[in-house]
């Protein structure tokens, strides 16, 4: 089980939290003000069990922006080490190339109500109890 | 010749008394021989420590239950018969076995005995800082990663596709309708493949048919070759003895993990594992040609792998005698799916498994470590290393090396893989570090999911901001946008806001 923490609790998955129409909604009106940018969700892996939770879920990115810097400025908002594990995976099932550009991915992968969404994960661990 | 085929030894607890074992489980039903240790006469255990006394015997005594109970917790449980389908490859480390014929099955055997198998053992030192003496039940990880590791010495001192000349004959293992003496097949004609259509692109090493062998490898033409590699082979398996000064032993491992915050008795997973592992290749003084390079997010930098193996930019470049180009072992931990594997990945992990530039691949089934090693149609083939054995003193010159082999090999589902795993791979120098990036990169893009598993990419990883990222907080300013500018209320949570990248 993930250390219990309040966020985790109060935080059901996006998806969960808001109807379609409002993500669509809310979709819309951020893509008219900055037609530049992607509007990406990153969420914990619903049992992830060392990477620290993310204080935000909602982050507009640039469409040139590479899943290499990317995943760099993540590492960096967890301050975490290069040595740990860190993957991000599109719609919980497959890995981004690191080479991408964010507007690649973006094309390949948005959802229907116009957000990307990515999952991280670390590894995880064997043994039996 | 003792067999170390787990399921024969598997009753006590470990003990190599197979012929013993197998006399008696003739007679008794499954459900008693998990008690068989105890009512074994106490004469046919290891009599040079019959000398013991009472008390000890008693600990002896629960040791062989804990051990039995422990190899039937930890995989064992069931003495199963493998089955392999004659008419599709089995595929072991990038060579290709087609088990239609006698020959074949024989140069399978080889291939899959001749694989360094590292077990649970117990009674070993104790661990430095921990009241451990055995690593049953955490740290079949470090075993898998050991596993790995060994085969890339194996590939790395060994002559080119050495086996092993006292290989043990298969156990437990059904090549179905496969009958060697049978008339109909004394032609050994070959039935055509179908269960694959996809032929492996590695080159087979089939034996011209004047030297192939007949019913014993002693034929064999590379056999006084290999029988001259013992003495290495010796020496690589001491390097992973249960002792504390084994440079790649359990005490070892351990040890080096610490500065990742594990320590003996917590469960690893194959990414610390493959940096343990880096590290103690680091560390020690009986390999110097050989480096480790573990990829960080799913990318092979592959200007860092040329420093790390190019000795002419480092030390000593005029030195005449230090080689100029180290070989590598090549580690990418992934993640292959959220919960489960993702489907889409099966057809990439066999076409790696297909390479001879392949190691292996440590990951397993969830919270049970497995090193894969190939494959045939859906099923994994494996080494186990959830098998508690006696530790043996590497120490002593001459020690048996038949607990380091397996003679049993065993499957399991693709769709049965935990996604997280560590992909290993092997190359010698520098014109096979290139060839393993082309084949490798090929292999990978047969994916039907969009994107391959993991990228290789000119250059170094700090020139993709990755250092700088981690060290200055540079890079694109990220702020919180006020809310209210996007015209959303105020009272929304704080977690709702987007982040400006």
């Amino acid at each position: 089980m993930p250390p219990f923490d309040k966020t985790q609790l109060q935080n059901k998955p996006f998806k969960l939290r808001k109807s379609f129409a409002t993500r669509k909604q809310e979709v819309a009106g951020i893509r008219s003000k900055f037609p530049n940018k992607i509007p990406v969700i990153i969420e914990r892996y619903e049992r992830e069990k060392y990477l620290p939770p993310l204080d935000k879920t909602k982050f507009l990115v640039p469409h040139e922006l590479t899943m290499t810097q990317f995943v760099a400025i993540i590492r960096n908002r967890m301050a975490l080490l290069p040595t740990q594990a860190f993957y991000l995976l599109i719609n919980n099932s497959g890995l981004a190339s690191m080479s991408l550009t964010m507007a690649q991915v973006y094309k390949d992968h948005q959802d229907d109500d116009g957000f990307l969404y990515m999952t991280y994960a670390s590894q995880e661990i064997f043994g039996h109890v | 010749m003792n067999s170390v085929s787990p399921s024969a030894a598997q009753y006590v607890g470990g003990v190599m008394q197979d012929e013993l074992v197998e006399g008696r489980r003739q007679q008794q039903p499954p459900e008693q021989q998990g008690s068989f240790s105890l009512s074994r006469p106490a004469q046919t255990s290891d009599p040079s420590k019959e000398a013991t006394g009472e008390p000890d015997e008693m600990d002896k005594l629960k040791a062989k239950l804990m051990s039995a109970w422990n190899n039937v917790k930890y995989g064992w449980t069931v003495k199963s018969k493998t089955s392999f389908n004659k008419i599709s490859p089995v595929i072991v480390l990038g060579h290709s076995y087609l088990l239609n014929s006698e020959d074949e099955v024989e140069r399978f055997r080889l291939a899959f005995v001749s694989r360094i198998w590292l077990t649970y053992r117990r009674e070993f030192p104790q661990l430095e800082g921990s009241t451990w003496t055995t690593d049953c039940g955490w740290g079949c990880m470090l075993r898998s990663g050991q596993m790995l590791l060994a085969q890339g010495l194996v590939v790395h001192l060994m002559p080119r596709d050495w086996t092993w000349p006292d290989a043990q004959p298969l156990t437990d293992v059904d090549f179905e309708v496969f009958r060697p003496r049978s008339p109909a097949r004394a032609g050994g004609v070959p039935i055509p493949s179908f269960g694959s259509p996809r032929r492996p692109s590695t080159p087979e090493k089939t034996l011209p048919r004047d030297q192939a062998p007949k019913c014993s490898q002693k034929k064999r033409p590379e056999c006084t070759r290999d029988r001259q590699a013992e003495p290495i082979h010796h020496k690589l398996v001491t390097w992973f003895g249960d002792q504390p000064p084994a440079p790649f032993g359990v005490h070892q491992l351990v040890g080096i993990g610490k500065s990742s915050g594990k320590k003996a008795g917590d469960w690893y997973g194959p990414s610390v594992v493959a940096h343990i592992l880096r590290k103690a290749v680091a560390k020690t003084s009986v390999l110097h040609n050989l480096a480790v390079y573990v990829a960080q997010d799913c990318t092979v930098y592959k200007e860092d792998v040329v420093r790390l193996c190019d000795l002419s930019l480092s030390h000593n470049p005029s030195d005449p005698s230090s080689q100029a180009w180290k070989s590598v072992i090549i580690l990418v931990p992934v993640r292959l799916g959220g919960e489960a594997l993702n489907p889409s990945y099966i057809e990439c992990v066999k076409n790696i498994l297909k390479l001879e530039c392949c190691i292996g691949i440590i990951g397993g089934k969830p919270k049970h470590s497995l090193y894969f090693i190939g494959f045939q149609d859906e099923q994994l083939l494996y080494l186990d290393p959830h098998y508690c054995q006696p530790v043996v003193d590497v120490t002593q010159a001459n020690f048996s090396l038949e607990s380091f082999h397996c003679s049993s090999p065993k499957k399991m589902p693709f769709n049965r893989m935990d996604p997280s795993c560590t992909i290993g791979f092997y190359a010698s120098n520098k014109k096979d570090f290139e060839s393993l990036c082309s084949a490798v990169s090929v292999a990978l893009s047969s994916t039907k999911e969009k994107y391959p598993i993991f990228t290789f990419v000119e250059g170094q990883g700090q020139d993709y901001g990755l250092e700088g990222h981690s060290s200055n907080h540079s890079g694109p300013a990220a702020h919180i946008l006020p809310p209210g500018k996007l015209g959303m209320s105020n009272n929304r949570r704080n977690s709702d806001e987007f982040v400006f990248l």
